[in-house]
């Protein structure tokens, strides 16, 4: 049972993984989505690591997380049949989605232009790594180098060492997610009017979204934030983010206001304290970066972060993560998979779905559940990724009409 | 035929920080007309924090508060005081929508939750938005997107490798994931009502929008117990993978990130480099996978002499994946994002002219746009308390005598 909120609608699902999560945000919220693969399979089927470390077209982590919810039809670009059969899928979808180097599609008789003119109210919407009109417009891509030319990657990692990335590359899930929002803006008109329209989605901006406050620092206050591991610093001063503790790392926010006077009665009461925080005026405190520190507050700041630390390695993430709710304490566990798995809160909303698995891994798989409760028209995550082709007959048959001969005769010909 | 996506969408907005703000503004952008409610006895905390315009701390002197509230109005209202919500009530017949990210229980107490809200509008659209949800045990949970991004497990996968500390993305990093997902589910509500005629309450947890980022490495802790962990640049795809050092700019290091994904890649590679090798452990596709240190110290060798531009340059005409990793200056001299129309300077009531980050997409028929600069505090009381409520001045100024208006 699908999501009643974007049921009825079908989106033509042409992407890689520049942009699977749009289809997956798409098929969450009750679309069709209808994922058009090559007849060998896309390439995200192709993506370690595998479940079991077992390779296998449908045992990719990354195509069971961001192709869940989807359906599959196969059809070969290179074939005239088989771009004609896209065309016609076209007709009847509201949206298209793809990820092709640009120019691809156009050159092939599926670019917005021609597909446009077959569906006035189809919303196209193209996934690039770096826009559609600079020098980098045709630029090879890997996830790695959006995040680099994006400016994330310069603020992650270690002074003397390389800059990094997560182990789970993230500039396509953003372009992905970033092409579903713009999708549904042009939908929202077309809904009025009956007129589609183009919308060309630009990852690298994606990813220059997510420095929050850096951009305009350079031009405001004439400097930048450098990576500085588990500090966070520029010239000048720098502040101690995340805290060793006995079991792992506490992340912290330690700044103005009432949380880091909690905090600090907490390190006292726990008798780490130092007697210059049992007198401070913690209310009034303010160590911004780009405060001008005198020497008193440097020698300050690196005493407290000592001595939280030395307060924390007594403690467990656990324990430390249960006094935050306790003590209004700005902190939070470094979580991994595990931390998350047992997390109660998530156990409470039910967040962890089990989706049956059984025709493609022989098993029932446990993933992320709704991404929002709406209280109307709940989402539901409740179907697979798909095999390869799995749904050619019910497309290409109940939808584009073809009989069971059409349609393998088309296979035949290598048009799908 | 409508100019913009939204026109003639009326939002009522409550929320504050980062998630909210963020996705009402894809509304305002796009023609919504979004009222922000504020107060100058609870700021938006972004108001009070930097980057500020010539150093100046101040609420109306932010570039981060400014950035996440383009197009939209701004008035005052103190949520404590009851005059300020009768106010509020007589705006809810001309809202569609009224969102919040406050900490579950503050609009309940103030009556100006769903269930009060859909008895004065039945067809109303009404989001909250929080860190972990509006219910279960950690819905008080106080904490911002830095911390949501340490607990969603992306602090984690970030680093050198097993047992080494954290190296995180910086900032608030969920709070740029669990916008699009919000807008996401807005948008089709609002369509949905449109066809419908019902409108519904959008409950987001901020943590469960953003842990889809990392729902591979999920799926596989439950199915198998495995953990990814972090892992440096390292790729079981691509060989060579990560950021390689070149040469300085004055006082700035410099790096470009490289990907090669083929043993025709690494071809045009090395011939782009003019380098050539014949050490067997970097021969195919597997062998340099497994040989990524010397691998990555054979590369490091070639591109420290290098240009990181020139390189991208030539590594790109020669079909192989290379950026150089920026800084946010950088980011402010970028050719494609030039070229995308990404950076805009608006003229701020306050701060005057101030750069701010534009649309990640660009719609062909009905583009969004930066409309406005973001409001001073109480910039629209007067077209909105006069214009739409229909106070007089005296009315106004004794809301304002009274701290209501502030």
């Amino acid at each position: 049972m699908a999501s009643e909120l974007l049921k009825g609608f079908r989106m033509l699902d042409l992407t890689d993984e520049k942009g699977a999560m749009c289809g997956k945000i798409f098929a969450d919220l009750g679309a069709e989505v209808i994922k058009v693969e090559p007849p060998g399979g896309c390439s995200t089927r192709r993506i370690p690591p595998f479940l079991e470390d077992e390779v296998g077209p449908d045992r990719g982590l990354y195509f069971i997380a961001y192709q869940a919810g989807k359906k599959s039809v196969t059809a070969n670009l290179d074939s005239g049949d088989g771009r004609a059969m896209v065309a016609e899928l076209a007709k009847k979808c509201d949206f298209l989605v793809e990820s092709f180097q640009l120019g691809y599609l156009d050159s092939i008789g599926l670019g917005y232009d021609a597909l446009a003119e077959l569906n006035p109210r189809l919303v196209y919407t193209s996934i690039t790594p770096f826009g559609d009109k600079g020098p980098g417009k045709d630029y090879k891509w890997a996830d790695i180098i959006t995040w680099a030319a994006g400016g994330m990657m310069y603020l992650m990692g270690e002074e003397g060492k390389p800059p990094l990335e997560m182990a789970l590359p993230q500039a396509g899930l953003h372009a992905g997610a970033e092409a579903a929002v713009s999708s549904l803006i042009a939908h929202y008109p077309r809904q009025s009017d009956g007129l589609g329209q183009r919308v060309v989605v630009n990852m690298q901006a994606c990813i220059v979204w997510t420095l929050m406050n850096e951009q305009a620092m350079p031009i405001l206050h004439g400097d930048h934030l450098r990576r500085s591991g588990v500090y966070v610093g520029s010239l000048g001063i720098r502040r101690k983010m995340v805290f060793r503790c006995k079991d792992g790392y506490i992340s912290s926010v330690i700044g103005p206001g009432p949380t880091t006077k909690n905090l600090m009665d907490w390190v006292i009461e726990g008798g780490f304290g130092a007697d210059w925080m049992k007198t401070k005026d913690w209310s009034s405190w303010t160590p911004g970066l780009f405060m001008k520190p005198t020497e008193d507050d440097l020698a300050h700041i690196t005493d407290m972060e000592d001595r939280i630390e030395k307060f924390f390695l007594t403690m467990s993430k656990e324990e430390i993560y249960a006094q935050t709710l306790k003590r209004r304490l700005l902190l939070a566990p470094v979580a991994t998979e595990a931390d998350i798995a047992r997390d109660v809160q998530l156990k409470a909303r039910g967040y962890f779905v089990r989706v049956d698995h059984t025709d493609t891994v022989g098993r029932t798989l446990t993933m992320p559940g709704p991404f929002a409760k709406l209280s109307e028209t709940p989402i539901e995550v409740n179907r697979r990724a798909p095999r390869l082709g799995e749904h050619n007959l019910e497309i290409y048959g109940e939808l584009l009409g073809r009989s069971a001969e059409q349609i393998a005769e088309l296979r035949a010909v290598g048009a799908i | 035929m409508s100019r913009y996506a939204f026109e003639g969408v009326h939002v009522l907005d409550f929320a504050w920080v980062g998630v909210g703000p963020i996705s009402t503004k894809y509304l305002a952008d796009n023609g919504a007309d979004v009222i922000r409610v504020e107060s100058v006895s609870r700021l938006d905390v972004l108001r009070i924090a930097p980057p500020w315009k010539d150093g100046q701390p101040g609420p109306n002197n932010s570039q981060f508060f400014a950035s996440y509230n383009t197009s939209k109005k701004g008035i005052t209202l103190d949520l404590g005081k009851p005059k300020a919500r009768e106010l509020i009530l007589k705006l809810i017949p001309w809202a569609d929508i009224v969102s919040e990210s406050f900490t579950p229980k503050a609009m309940r107490n103030w009556g100006l939750d769903y269930e009060h809200l859909r008895k004065i509008k039945s067809d109303l659209i009404m989001f909250s938005t929080c860190m972990q949800g509006q219910t279960g045990p950690n819905a008080m949970y106080p904490g911002f997107g830095q911390l949501m991004a340490a607990l969603c497990g992306f602090y984690y996968i970030s680093g050198y490798g097993e047992g080494q500390p954290p190296a995180a993305p910086y900032g608030a990093y969920s709070d740029f994931i669990a916008p699009r997902f919000l807008t996401c589910a807005l948008i089709a509500a609002l369509d949905y009502k449109r066809r419908s005629g019902k409108g519904q309450y959008i409950d987001m947890s901020q943590y469960e929008a953003a842990l889809h980022n990392l729902a591979p490495a999920l799926i596989d802790y439950f199915a198998t117990g495995k953990s990814l962990g972090p892992r440096g640049n390292a790729s079981m795809r691509y060989a060579p993978h990560g950021a390689y050092r070149c040469a300085d700019e004055g006082p700035e290091e410099r790096w470009i990130a490289i990907a090669v994904g083929s043993d025709a890649e690494w071809q045009s590679m090395l011939t782009a480099l003019g380098a050539d090798t014949s050490d067997e452990r970097f021969a195919t596709a597997l062998s340099r996978i497994e040989n990524r240190e010397p691998l990555d110290k054979f590369i490091g060798g070639l591109t420290r002499s290098q240009s990181a531009h020139d390189l991208t340059v030539r590594l790109q005409a020669a079909g192989v994946a290379a950026y150089p990793v920026q800084n946010c200056m950088d980011l402010h001299q970028d050719e494609n994002l030039a070229a995308f129309d990404f950076w805009h300077w608006l003229e701020h009531k306050h701060m005057g002219p101030s750069s701010y980050e534009g649309l990640q997409h660009r719609l062909s028929r009905t583009p969004g746009e930066l409309r406005s600069a973001a409001p001073v505090l109480g910039q629209h009381n007067e077209e909105v308390f006069r214009g739409m409520l229909g106070l007089t001045t005296e009315e106004i100024e004794q809301l304002t005598k009274e701290n209501v208006i502030f």
